[in-house]
């Protein structure tokens, strides 16, 4: 009931608002940055006949816009006051014109009003903020909710109590706050968790990773090839944390059981699944981002994308078997029979009931996401609808399934948009979509690459979400204001950078940490130099074959 | 005859220290034990949602393999082994076992030149620790 109710809000959610209208003599207009993005929430005073105290106050709305009523009596003088925390005041005064339109009664449009940006206190407190968590999240000093929990209390905690001391110490309010959490991007999260959880305890990834072993009938080619295969298609579907989660502990045994290093066989397949994951919009938490915030739709993201994908993991496969040649040609099948026998016990499928139920509500997901778009189904509906298909087929504990449902990671999602807000309103991310404006002029081909790139070398550095998160409202104004970017080529390279950068380094994507975690239980740990060496080669060429995707689709 | 009991992984570090372990089991005529803990700590690393109790139990199953491994090992060298799973946090089982299965000697392994779950510099204080709560003999080889 209650994931109905959520779907239900959804979807009045996606309803168009009203927009507003004005009677009588008033005064219209909208309030923009420099860059011509809206101003929301700035004070608009109205003041008449040259008084000190004004006659009417009010806010611009989300997209910037205000309406204000004047009184039936005639004036002799109006001007407005537009102030914001984190701009410079500015003053309209009416003309003659204006006036004499005012007095018979009749609303004045002004034209956009132009706010300069000022930097105030509350922008290096919530700038360093931003910074600390990035950096809390990239050492690991913090676990990364407390750290995205930690930078929200900072900057709503100096707003609230420093606001009455000082207005340079405001950043954002709690209702500003809330108004930057995507709850699209919390909702689709939180259903793909629980259709995941459903499916994860069925065995079916540990039986084909198995069925790989079997089929490649000794030829390690062709067991890396299809593991990495089998990796990709599954971080598309599912996502690639699960996937290697799943994979890992029975390919490091399929490794055993060939004599040979079982990070041959799991570097690669975590590079296939970094890479795979970006094919769709559920493949990776970036995308789940990027989509709901650049209205990309899974269909988008299929036919954008899935082929530079292919031709990147064409490319990746034969980078891994040239590197781990030497490891796949010392490979031998001297396992005992007891050890073959332990490893096919391990890789059978545990709930076959179950995975008929779930295959079969997880396919009419897939087609639901596919064919959603066309009676405007957004994403997060798809997910918590199929979440209650996967519930009542299945028979699902509800207890259990609700469990499964990490909160923690929700949170994170939650503290980290406020966290972006902040940053945002405070105008960082203006300052820096400027500048990369600059310097990229009107070359499209520069941008791309800056996204591509900068997205593919930072996010080796500082973890993807909170730089895919940070970068959304820069790739946004960039799409905005290039010539020939509207069709949304930059929200693909900030894609394939984020995800494919990930490939980098070991802290780059959550995918290597877990796989690092289960190898090195297993005895045989992946070091972050170890993790380089094979990565960052791998990234580079990934991604130079991802850009030049990009370059021949669009 | 006396127990030994071998916390064990895979890899190279921990053959070796199988291998003393097994050496000494013959050399004392004491039955041994190899012992795998299934530890999901590291996913405190991820912010993506994950099932530990699916994750424990696939890596249960691995330890399963490894530990078959280290029992083939010893066979090979004329010992019987017995293997044994415990989940949580690797010290604390280390010393639950050891006071459960009553053993005479724990072996711990010296980590290899990678990470290790006990730091180099961290071993003898966590030998000592075993020692000093479960009153059992910690070796390490």
């Amino acid at each position: 009931m209650f994931l109905l109710t959520v779907s239900a809000i959804l979807l009045v959610g996606a309803l168009p608002q009203p927009t507003w209208a004005a009677e009588g003599a008033a005064l219209a207009g909208r309030v923009v940055d420099f860059q011509q993005q809206p101003v929301r929430r700035a004070r608009i005073a109205l003041y008449l006949n040259g008084e000190e105290e004004p006659y009417v106050e009010g806010e611009s709305q989300r997209d910037g816009t205000f309406v204000l009523d004047l009184p039936d009596e005639p004036v002799d003088a109006v001007r407005l006051e537009i102030s914001h925390p984190h701009f410079r005041t500015a003053t309209w005064k009416a003309t003659w014109a204006d006036l004499e339109r005012l007095n018979d009664g009749s609303a004045v449009r002004l034209p956009d009003i132009v706010l300069e940006r000022q930097l105030t206190v509350g922008f290096w407190i919530a700038t360093l903020t931003f910074l600390a968590v990035l950096l809390f999240i990239a050492t690991e000093r913090l676990h990364s909710t407390m750290a995205a929990l930690l930078g929200t209390a900072v900057i709503l905690g100096i707003s609230l109590v420093g606001r009455p001391i000082n207005e340079q110490l405001f950043i954002i309010d709690f209702e500003q706050a809330i108004e930057y959490v995507d709850f699209n991007v919390v909702f689709l999260v939180m259903g793909m968790m629980i259709v995941i959880g459903v499916i994860e305890e069925t065995g079916i990834f540990q039986w084909m990773a198995y069925q790989a072993y079997r089929l490649s009938q000794g030829r390690v080619w062709l067991l890396v090839a299809s593991l990495m295969l089998l990796t990709s298609v599954a971080s598309a579907l599912l996502d690639n944390v699960t996937t290697m989660l799943l994979v890992a502990p029975i390919t490091l045994q399929i490794a055993l059981t060939l004599g040979i290093d079982p990070l041959a066989l799991l570097m690669p397949e975590v590079l296939a699944s970094n890479v795979g994951g970006i094919s769709t919009l559920i493949g990776t938490p970036t995308n789940i981002l990027i989509g709901s915030y650049a209205d990309i739709t899974f269909n988008d993201f299929l036919v954008n994308l899935t082929p530079g994908v292919l031709l990147a993991q064409v490319a990746l496969t034969v980078y891994v078997l040239l590197v781990y040649r030497k490891q796949y040609r010392a490979a031998s099948a001297a396992a005992s029979p007891a050890l073959l026998a332990q490893l096919e016990e391990n890789a059978r499928i545990t709930q076959p009931d179950k995975l008929r139920k779930a295959g079969s509500v997880f396919l009419g997901i897939i087609v639901l996401f596919i064919l959603g778009e066309q009676f405007h189904l957004v994403p997060a509906v798809t997910a918590i609808l199929g979440a209650v298909a996967m519930l009542l087929v299945v028979r699902a504990d509800i207890e259990q399934m609700l469990r499964v449902v990490d909160w923690t990671t929700l949170m994170f999602f939650i503290a980290l948009f406020i966290v972006v807000g902040a940053v945002q309103e405070v105008g960082l991310i203006s300052y820096i979509a400027a500048g990369i404006r600059l310097l990229v002029g009107d070359n499209l081909i520069a941008a791309t690459l800056v996204v591509v790139w900068a997205g593919a070398i930072l996010s080796g550095v500082i973890a993807n979400i909170p730089f895919t998160a940070a970068m959304l409202p820069v790739v946004g104004f960039l799409t905005r204001s290039l010539p020939g970017a509207s069709n949304k080529v930059l929200f693909y390279s900030l894609s394939i950078g984020a995800a494919m950068g990930g490939n980098s380094s070991l802290i780059g994507a959550s995918a290597n940490i877990v796989t690092a975690g289960i190898a090195e239980r297993a005895g045989y740990p992946i070091t972050y130099r170890t993790f380089l060496k094979i990565g960052l080669p791998a990234m580079a060429i990934t991604v130079t074959v991802g850009t030049a995707w990009l370059f021949i689709h669009f | 005859m006396g127990k030994i009991l071998c916390a064990t992984r895979g890899g190279e570090a921990s053959y070796r220290t199988q291998d003393a372990a097994i050496a000494l089991a013959r050399e004392r005529g004491d039955s041994l034990i190899f012992l795998y803990v299934v530890d999901t700590h590291f996913l405190d690393r991820t912010e993506r949602a994950v099932r530990p109790d699916v994750v424990a139990e696939e890596m249960a199953r691995m330890g399963q393999f490894l530990l078959t491994m280290a029992q083939e090992r010893a066979q090979a060298q004329g010992v019987q082994a017995e293997v044994r799973i415990r989940r949580g946090e690797v010290l604390e089982e280390l010393k639950a076992a050891a006071r459960e299965e009553g053993a005479d000697l724990v072996i711990l392994g010296r980590p290899g030149e990678e990470e290790s779950a006990f730091r180099q510099v961290d071993l003898e204080a966590v030998a000592r620790e075993i020692e000093e709560e479960t009153g059992v003999e910690t070796r390490i080889v």
